[in-house]
């Protein structure tokens, strides 16, 4: 699975690549104000995401990895370059479009308070498509609730809900709508270890059973490591990819990006 | 830690959070806006009456009238006259300088249009005088009038009816239209719109008042003080007559004005108190939602040193500040609507500036703000330091049982006080109403959130079906914070419960006086003045000899001392006021004869009389008659108590003026109505009703009332729907990050406007019904108590009050616009990373 993510900075695929994307960003760049306050977050950035696996995105903070996973799920606006899910071209959209994108093609989780706290979990599950307005598919929800395990809790609102469980709820929020694709930003930040192994086993297992695709932003070299390949992010620019990811290669590579002289900083 | 950086967090926090600071202080400053436009415009009016009568007053040392034997108890009623002779008397006293006899009585100016000048039931007086060179009205054209025919009019009147100098006017006094030539036009200093017809002096004696007859006689001083010359005076005048000197007439004017001004003050500040008890509740409500936003900067002052007193130190200072600036704007745009009121009122000249305002807007204004943000204050100082270290920090919730049990309480408290002031025969039933009322609006504000549960979900009900998600979640909201859906609420039950009940009140009068005419009015028409002169006695007969009309009666009313008690009878024919009210005669009968009287059943019992009974009566003349008991009869709106005969009435009143003429007719038709108005065509300032409209007439000043009301207290619906404002915009601001996170997975910015502004229909259509149901509660207790004081029948004016739950929702909508949308405005990617 080496070549599953050929990106690199300088070298960009051709639309319509032989290989299934369903997400891709080409020279993207993001900059932040001004003048002297004149922030690079994103440098030209071309990556794609392939479908039905689990990347993840690494990086030491300030690298851009939050700016290029909003940008990717139309969260927010590129400076310059294109970003498309699926085929439908992001930069070109509307807010009414992006929202309707959102909606219908992307799931979110976020690292924290990704539950509206007055609906139950399950009310919370069905949100998107209630608010598009169309039915949830029995079946398959009663696939993702039985993959997340919490058929007895579905009735709780989130304040009676365990941290773990919480985000194990807005996990199937994401997928229940199946969506093209699912951002994760740092989902296990915020939980013990024991709870964050618990919801990136289920992000995990929804990508081998049930083929979803998901992008998590992660600092965590162990979070990472369940992932199918890893991008690493540093000054806004795809540094590298690792296919079949180990906690300790993972950090083994960070490493080498503290390093003076290695980063930029 | 001192003050100082406690006072800074409170500055800073002020800066920080300007739109917070305008929305809550929007609350006090319409509450201020309304004391302080009353006490301007209240000390404005005195002022001008002060003026008015300081400058009638001016060369006045001792004023000569005729005493008044029965105290007719009304300041405006004319005092019996003054015979001429007098004048002379007076002249021949050693210090009297210019005395000069005056005529004063109705005089009404028809203009070009052939409507009265400046008419209308409440409207200022239509006055008739003679012309005397005193100085107080100066001639700004033309000359003074100098025999019949002729007369001067104020300037600003003449001006109004459309009338020059050598115009042919017609002037209406009592007997009737006159004809006459406009020969000047005077300056009298603002008059506030009254209208002045002077005479020369005969002319006026005959048309206003009886030939050879004043008044009242002024005089001025070559020397001696006022007392002196009064004591002076008094030894010379014959009996029935009395002098006063200058500073007490100036006094007597002053006092009644001054009496009524006061009450016109303390009713209009009553309607402010009300504006601003609900201003309370948005202070608390809006002080309630700060404390809980901003617990972790809270817990982290006191996790790092400040102590408890200080954090609550910290909120009160907020209160104080915004207290301030909101009693400052309140007081500018109370004097704003104070010069508003004032150019409403015709009247031209400056404002009054006392002390008084501004001492009680910003009273007022802190002090309201400050115990409305004491219990907010109090809870931010139980945030425990640890707060700021926790993500998710309840604050520590009271019971709703306390709440339960307290709101209880005080409602059947409030309850008991209105029903002791209704029923309980207390000497001022005013205030134990007022009190109880407060009561009941606090008691049910503290229940409401345990009502909130179940009616916001059944009034979400139709949200949740037919914007579904959008709908659900809004009702949710509702539901979350039952206090702050609770106190929002409560503001706008305020009003609402008082305009409810003045609605119920109203609505009850109309069909009490509509019950009434059809029960008690038994003529076919009823001929009225408009102004304030009566009829002569000779339109009777005029009226009778009309074509169509089977029998004319007149209808007088007046005064009169029985065993030293004053008490109101009404006289005339006798024969026609029965028939024309319908009386039923219980015993005796209605042939009064010269010296009868008729006494209503209450009457009877309460002076012990029967058929047969001997009353003396004590007439204003100053003569004394002993009439007999000829009859009773059952209760009777439109007689009253006591009814005199005609002939003992007009014995003992020289100038009688009909107040009623009754009509029956042959055939009760339009032509009828039409020959009698032609009748009465040189009279505009006489009506035809029949009984359609009376009740009309009846109905047009029930709804002026129910109006009038209505307007004082739409202030307080208003500030309510300011706090709905508030509410609203700072549940949007705690909600960032949730609003984010939906707009994340995909809600669109309409579903999110959607949403938010069927939350604020919830709120406000929620806290109309508890208003209108307090409200017909009110109204209908009120109409009890008032059943035997003509308010019969209770009605409930169901399309009227669901207007006001549509105007309610309407609100709601209103509301929600700015809150809406900054909502859908949010940056969802700042939303979702909000702290």
């Amino acid at each position: 699975m080496t070549d599953s993510a050929r990106s690199t900075s300088d070298a960009a695929p051709a639309p319509g690549a032989e290989e299934d994307f369903a997400a891709r960003a080409r020279r993207v760049s993001k900059v932040y104000g001004s003048g002297d306050a004149r922030v690079i977050a994103l440098d030209g950035v071309t990556v794609g995401i392939p479908r039905g696996r689990f990347t993840a995105v690494m990086g030491p903070s300030g690298s851009g990895k939050s700016t290029l996973m909003h940008c990717m799920a139309g969260l927010d606006a590129v400076t310059e370059g294109e970003v498309f899910i699926g085929d439908t071209e992001l930069t070109a959209l509307r807010d009414k479009q992006l929202t309707r994108l959102r909606r219908d093609k992307i799931g979110f989780v976020f690292q924290a308070f990704n539950l509206v706290p007055t609906l139950t979990a399950l009310e919370n599950i069905t949100l998107p498509m209630d608010i598009a307005g169309r039915r949830p598919d029995p079946e398959w929800l009663d696939r993702v609730v039985d993959t997340v395990g919490l058929r007895s809790r579905l009735g709780h609102r989130p304040a009676e809900l365990s941290g773990g469980q919480q985000q194990r709820v807005a996990c199937a929020r994401a997928l229940a709508s199946r969506p093209e694709i699912i951002f994760a930003d740092e989902p296990t930040g915020n939980l013990d270890s024991r709870s964050g192994a618990e919801v990136l086993a289920f992000l995990r297992d929804s990508v081998r059973e049930m083929g979803q695709t998901i992008v998590m932003v992660t600092h965590d070299p162990s979070a990472a490591a369940y992932a199918d390949q890893v991008l690493f992010l540093t000054d806004g620019q795809i540094v590298d990819t690792m296919a079949q990811p180990t906690a300790e290669r993972v950090l083994e590579r960070m490493k080498g990006f503290e390093l003076p002289g290695v980063t930029a900083r | 830690m001192s003050a100082v950086p406690m006072a800074r967090v409170t500055l800073r926090n002020l800066a920080a959070h300007k739109i917070r600071l305008v929305l809550t202080a929007v609350a006090v400053i319409l509450g201020v806006a309304f004391v302080a436009g009353t006490l301007v415009f209240t000390d404005t009016m005195n002022r001008k009456f002060d003026d008015l009568f300081d400058r009638i007053g001016e060369n006045v040392a001792v004023d000569v009238r005729a005493s008044r034997v029965v105290d007719s108890g009304d300041e405006g009623a004319p005092r019996p006259p003054l015979p001429q002779s007098v004048l002379a008397l007076v002249r021949s006293v050693p210090g009297v300088k210019d005395p000069v006899g005056s005529v004063d009585g109705y005089a009404a100016l028809v203009g070009r249009n052939g409507k009265v000048v400046g008419a209308g039931q409440n409207g200022p007086p239509q006055l008739g005088t003679n012309w005397s060179d005193d100085g107080v009205a100066r001639l700004v054209s033309g000359r003074a009038p100098a025999a019949a025919g002729e007369v001067v009019v104020d300037r600003a009147s003449a001006k109004k009816a459309g009338y020059a100098v050598g115009d042919q006017v017609t002037v209406l006094v009592k007997a009737g239209p006159r004809r006459a030539t406009l020969v000047g036009t005077a300056d009298i200093g603002d008059m506030m719109g009254a209208t002045i017809v002077a005479f020369d002096t005969p002319t006026a004696q005959s048309l206003l008042l009886r030939p050879g007859y004043f008044s009242e006689i002024r005089m001025g001083s070559t020397g001696p003080d006022e007392a002196t010359l009064r004591d002076r005076v008094a030894r010379v005048l014959p009996s029935g007559t009395e002098a006063v000197t200058g500073a007490k007439l100036r006094d007597e004017n002053k006092s009644a004005v001054a009496s009524f001004m006061g009450f016109f003050r303390t009713f209009l500040l009553v309607f402010a108190l009300i504006s601003i008890f609900v201003g309370a509740f948005i202070i608390f409500n809006t002080f309630s939602m700060l404390v809980a936003q901003r617990t972790r900067e809270l817990a982290l002052l006191r996790a790092i040193g400040a102590a408890r007193s200080q954090v609550t130190r910290a909120v009160i200072g907020e209160a104080v500040a915004v207290g301030f600036v909101g009693s400052t704007l309140g007081l500018g745009a109370g004097v704003g609507l104070a010069a508003l009121l004032q150019s409403t009122t015709g009247g031209g000249g400056g404002l009054t500036f006392t002390a008084t305002p501004v001492l009680w807007s910003y009273t007022v204004g802190i002090v309201v703000t400050v115990v409305s943000a004491y219990f907010p204050a109090r809870r931010a100082a139980k945030v425990p330091p640890v707060a700021a270290m926790r993500d998710d920090v309840a604050m520590p919730q009271r019971s709703m049982r306390i709440r339960l049990a307290a709101g209880s309480l005080l409602t059947l408290v409030g309850a008991a006080l209105i029903t002791l002031g209704l029923f309980g025969h207390v000497s001022n039933a005013v205030v134990p109403v007022g009190v109880g009322a407060f009561a009941v609006f606090l008691g049910v504000a503290l229940l409401a959130p345990v009502i909130s549960r179940p009616v916001v979900r059944v009034l979400g009900w139709p949200f949740a079906r037919l914007l579904r998600t959008p709908g659900r979640l809004a009702r949710q909201n509702a539901l979350r914070n039952p206090r702050r859906t609770a106190a929002t609420a409560s503001a706008l039950m305020i009003g609402l419960a008082l305009i409810t009940a003045v609605n119920v009140l109203g609505s009850s009068m109309r069909s009490s006086v509509e019950a009434q005419v059809d029960k008690q009015f038994g003529a076919d028409y009823v001929v009225e003045p408009t102004g304030a002169g009566g009829l002569a006695p000779e339109l009777v007969a005029r009226v009778k000899a009309t074509g169509g009309v089977k029998d004319a009666g007149a209808m007088y009313s007046g005064s009169a001392k029985i065993s030293g008690k004053r008490v109101r009878y009404t006289s005339g024919d006798t024969a026609e006021m029965l028939s024309g009210t319908r009386a039923r005669l219980v015993s005796g009968s209605g042939a009064l004869g010269r010296d009868g009287m008729l006494v209503d059943e209450a009457t009877a019992r309460k002076d012990s009389l029967s058929v047969g009974s001997a009353v003396p009566l004590l007439f204003p003349d100053g003569r004394t008659e002993t009439l007999h008991v000829r009859g009773v009869y059952a209760k009777n709106q439109f007689l009253g108590g006591r009814v005199v005969a005609q002939g003992a009435y007009l014995a003992h009143t020289p100038d009688p003026a009909v107040d009623v003429i009754i009509v029956t007719a042959d055939r009760a038709d339009a032509a009828t109505k039409a020959a009698i108005e032609r009748t009465l065509s040189a009279r505009p300032d006489v009506k035809v009703q029949d009984q359609s409209a009376l009740k009309a007439d009846a109905r047009k000043q029930v709804d002026g009332f129910v109006t009038f009301l209505t307007i004082l207290l739409i202030m307080s619906v208003v500030i309510a729907a300011v706090g709905v404002v508030n509410t609203l915009a700072l549940s949007v601001i705690e909600r960032t990050r949730e609003i984010g996170l939906l707009r994340a997975i995909g809600i669109s910015r309409r579903q999110l406007r959607r949403m938010i502004r069927a939350e604020s229909v919830v709120i406000a259509v929620f806290g109309a019904l508890l208003g209108i149901g307090i409200g017909v509660a009110f109204g209908a207790a009120l109409q009890h108590a008032l059943r035997d004081k003509g308010l019969s029948e209770l009605s409930v004016p169901v399309g009227t009050l669901a207007g006001y739950l549509v105007v309610a929702a309407v609100i709601g909508v209103l509301a929600a616009l700015w809150p809406a949308w900054r909502a859908g405005r949010m940056d969802v990617l700042k939303a979702i990373s909000t702290e």
